[in-house]
């Protein structure tokens, strides 16, 4: 499965306006194929999410077919431990981040239905190990059994029990509580009670309200107010105030306007230069930055922040899940 | 996560053979080990021996969370046995040994990779361990010097979100762990003291800027409850607050201390003034204040006309007004908001849209 990181390096020229499509669905296949690179075995540890950005990225480029669906199946399915959560790669120990990409990747490729074949619990297995990992006291979920507690895995819960149909086994209104504790006077949220406001933070919080249906919560000028600050004079946006641009918070920053309806508030055709710009045109991939080294991870989060602007030639993402739109409507009508 | 600001190199393009056997022995050794780790761990194998396998494997590659999981039984493990020891005092020594030196493992790779969470949560769980396991007293020293540990850290990188988060939280466990002597009182003036010099030292430090916020609001609970007492305090706080932001303001380009001027004109919003410093200002005393504001506001725009924030705070402080006034905006009173937003649609073309917006708010 695909490695997360290199080779190439981003070097588009501000000219260049055009989408790399083909060399990033090439760029992506390619990942998997680098065994013989130290980097593929020192970036195990997030091997799943690489299948996940991956996957991810290939179906808002309009290629949906370019991973082999089987050997997909057949990998994600083969992180499960017996707790019913997944791993980042066989052998590795169940966490949350890794059991999101799981159900992420399982419901993309329309295969929720293979757990109860294969005989691993089904989806109630995977359902259960997430509810179990609720702090009962403040709606708080950790992310593993050692118990660090982080909005992200609040969110990543909400995100793969909506998916599977199952946010009945959580109490939703603490978590919606926890996440109001962690709101802060600009309008945007924190990693925990107290803590600055941080635009990858603000997705999560933001989405977990999204599925809970309690976006009522948001103040919505406030934090739209806040995000679109986030946009610099070069069109990128960053996750904090004076910190540099970066092509991921494209999607974190991007995402969350798109939640609240305020995505209008930024210059989308500035925000898509900059993207742009980070791609390698020649071997495929977006990076951090124009002039950066490549990777998965910003080349998922690049083209879905693309998608959110409309960008010609990709399919609609879904701004609380980020997965193609078309698969989240078909799997939340269900 | 993944590659954050890693300089372009020249592709690779193909390696020569003799690079790319170089790197296969790499990966069989660095796999090697790997597989030592896991055979250990999986036969219950908890040795020194084990643990310094891991801390080689660790070392090669501080993201590998399973590992650091590793690492978590072996120590549970060596706690154990330190347990059976026969007296309380050997047994608290020897785990105390035991968790001094693996704090001690943790430091050369925080310093190398300062923001993977990976290790930061590792120290978090070991020095709960510490917490979990050890005489309060003795407990408590390990916190503290993680005190000087994170100080370090934020001077390397006064934004590091992790450094301030773990800065917080170490602040809150020592509040358990403290002795009576000490004082709730003193340990948030001692915090007050230190988001101050890091104000101090950098201007646009919004992170020790929202920390400021959180603490005066601790103060002043700590110091006292009584609403008219609070509100003599904040007769000298609030003054106070505001002096240091016009101040600081002085570079009114800076775009963390406009967050940190937003965050204070909360306490004369009577929506959210419930979660600042002073819930209960009288509307008199609220408008006021914002009077004064305004006119600060205005004096700053000279020789600042193109500084798009004064435009912003303005008409903020402005609105927020009219709210507490309880009033209906005429024609005339929307003229100066409407000459503001001109000049922001001018300054600010990025957000013509949101300024858009608002002026459809406003009713014009």
């Amino acid at each position: 499965m695909s490695s997360v990181s290199g080779p190439g390096k981003a070097t588009g020229s501000p000219d260049n306006q055009e989408l790399c499509i083909q060399k990033h669905v090439e760029y992506v296949k390619r990942l998997d194929s680098r065994r013989d690179e130290l980097e593929y075995w020192l970036t195990e540890h997030l091997r799943l999410n690489g299948v996940y950005w991956g996957l991810t990225a290939l179906h808002l480029l309009g290629s949906p077919e370019a991973l082999p669906r089987q050997e997909t199946i057949d990998f994600v399915l083969s992180c499960q431990r017996e707790n019913g959560g997944f791993g980042a790669a066989p052998g590795h120990d169940a966490h949350m981040l890794y059991t999101v990409s799981a159900v992420q990747l399982l419901v993309t490729l329309d295969a929720v239905d293979e757990l109860d074949k294969r005989g691993l619990g089904g989806k109630e297995k995977i359902g259960s190990f997430i509810a179990g990992l609720q702090d009962k006291e403040s709606g708080a979920f950790l992310g593993d059994e050692w118990g660090e507690k982080d909005t992200r895995f609040l969110y990543g819960a909400f995100n793969a029990l909506s998916l599977l149909g199952l946010l009945h086994l959580v109490d939703i209104s603490k978590a919606v509580e926890y996440v109001k504790k962690c709101e802060n006077l600009d309008g945007g949220y924190g990693i925990r009670p107290g803590t600055e406001t941080h635009a990858g933070q603000v997705f999560t919080c933001v989405g977990a309200l999204a599925i809970a249906g309690r976006l009522d919560l948001v103040n919505r000028d406030r934090l739209g107010g806040w995000l679109s600050e986030r946009q610099v004079e070069n069109g990128g946006l960053n996750g904090r105030p004076e910190k540099l641009p970066d092509a991921c918070y494209s999607w974190w920053v991007g995402a969350s306007l798109a939640m609240i309806d305020r995505l209008h508030w930024i210059d989308s055709s500035k925000l898509a230069a900059f993207i742009l710009r980070c791609q390698d045109p020649d071997a495929g991939g977006i990076g951090d930055r124009p002039g950066s080294m490549v990777d998965v991870f910003h080349t998922c989060f690049g083209i879905a922040g693309l998608s959110l602007l409309k960008f010609d030639g990709l399919q609609e993402v879904d701004p609380v899940y980020c997965m193609p739109k078309s698969i989240t409507a078909r799997c939340l009508a269900s | 996560m993944a590659e954050h600001g890693i300089p372009r190199y020249a592709r690779k393009g193909e390696r020569t053979e003799e690079a790319r056997q170089q790197e296969l022995r790499k990966i069989e050794k660095y796999r090697e080990l790997e597989q030592c780790v896991r055979e250990k761990v999986a036969t219950h194998e908890y040795t020194p021996e084990t643990l310094q396998k891991i801390s080689e494997l660790l070392s090669s590659n501080p993201e590998y969370y399973t590992v650091w999981n590793y690492r978590r039984q072996v120590l549970r493990s060596e706690f154990s046995r330190a347990e059976s020891s026969d007296s309380d005092e050997t047994t608290a020594n020897q785990v105390a040994a035991l968790i001094k030196s693996d704090l001690l493992f943790l430091i050369p790779l925080l310093k190398s990779f300062p923001k993977c969470y990976w290790i930061w949560n590792y120290r978090v769980w070991l020095l709960d361990e510490a917490k979990r396991l050890l005489p309060a007293s003795i407990a408590c020293r390990f916190w503290q010097e993680e005190l000087g540990l994170v100080g370090k850290m934020l001077n390397l990188d006064s934004r590091n979100f992790h450094g301030w988060g773990y800065r917080r939280f170490v602040i809150e466990t020592l509040r358990e762990l403290k002795s009576a002597e000490q004082t709730d009182e003193d340990m948030t003036k001692a915090e007050f003291d230190y988001a101050k010099k890091m104000i101090g030292a950098n201007l646009s430090n919004f992170s020790a800027w929202h920390y400021r916020t959180k603490l005066i609001q601790r103060l002043l609970n700590e110091q006292s409850a009584r609403d008219e007492e609070r509100k003599k305090m904040l007769d000298d706080v609030i003054p106070e607050e505001l002096e240091l932001i016009h101040r600081a303001l002085c570079d009114p380009y800076d775009q963390s201390l406009w967050f940190y001027h937003q965050n204070l004109m909360c306490v004369f919003d009577p929506a959210v003034a419930a979660q600042t410093m002073a819930p209960n200002l009288s509307d008199s005393d609220r408008l006021e204040y914002l009077r004064r504001e305004i006119e600060e506001i205005e004096d700053m725009l000279d020789g600042a006309e193109d500084c798009k924030y004064l435009y912003q705070a303005l008409i903020d402080c402005t609105l927020l007004a009219w709210k507490v006034e309880g009033i209906t905006p005429g024609d005339g009173q929307k003229r100066a908001v409407l000459s503001w937003l001109a000049e922001l649609k001018k300054l600010d073309p990025l957000r013509q849209r949101r300024w858009l917006d608002f002026e459809q708010s406003l009713g014009c």
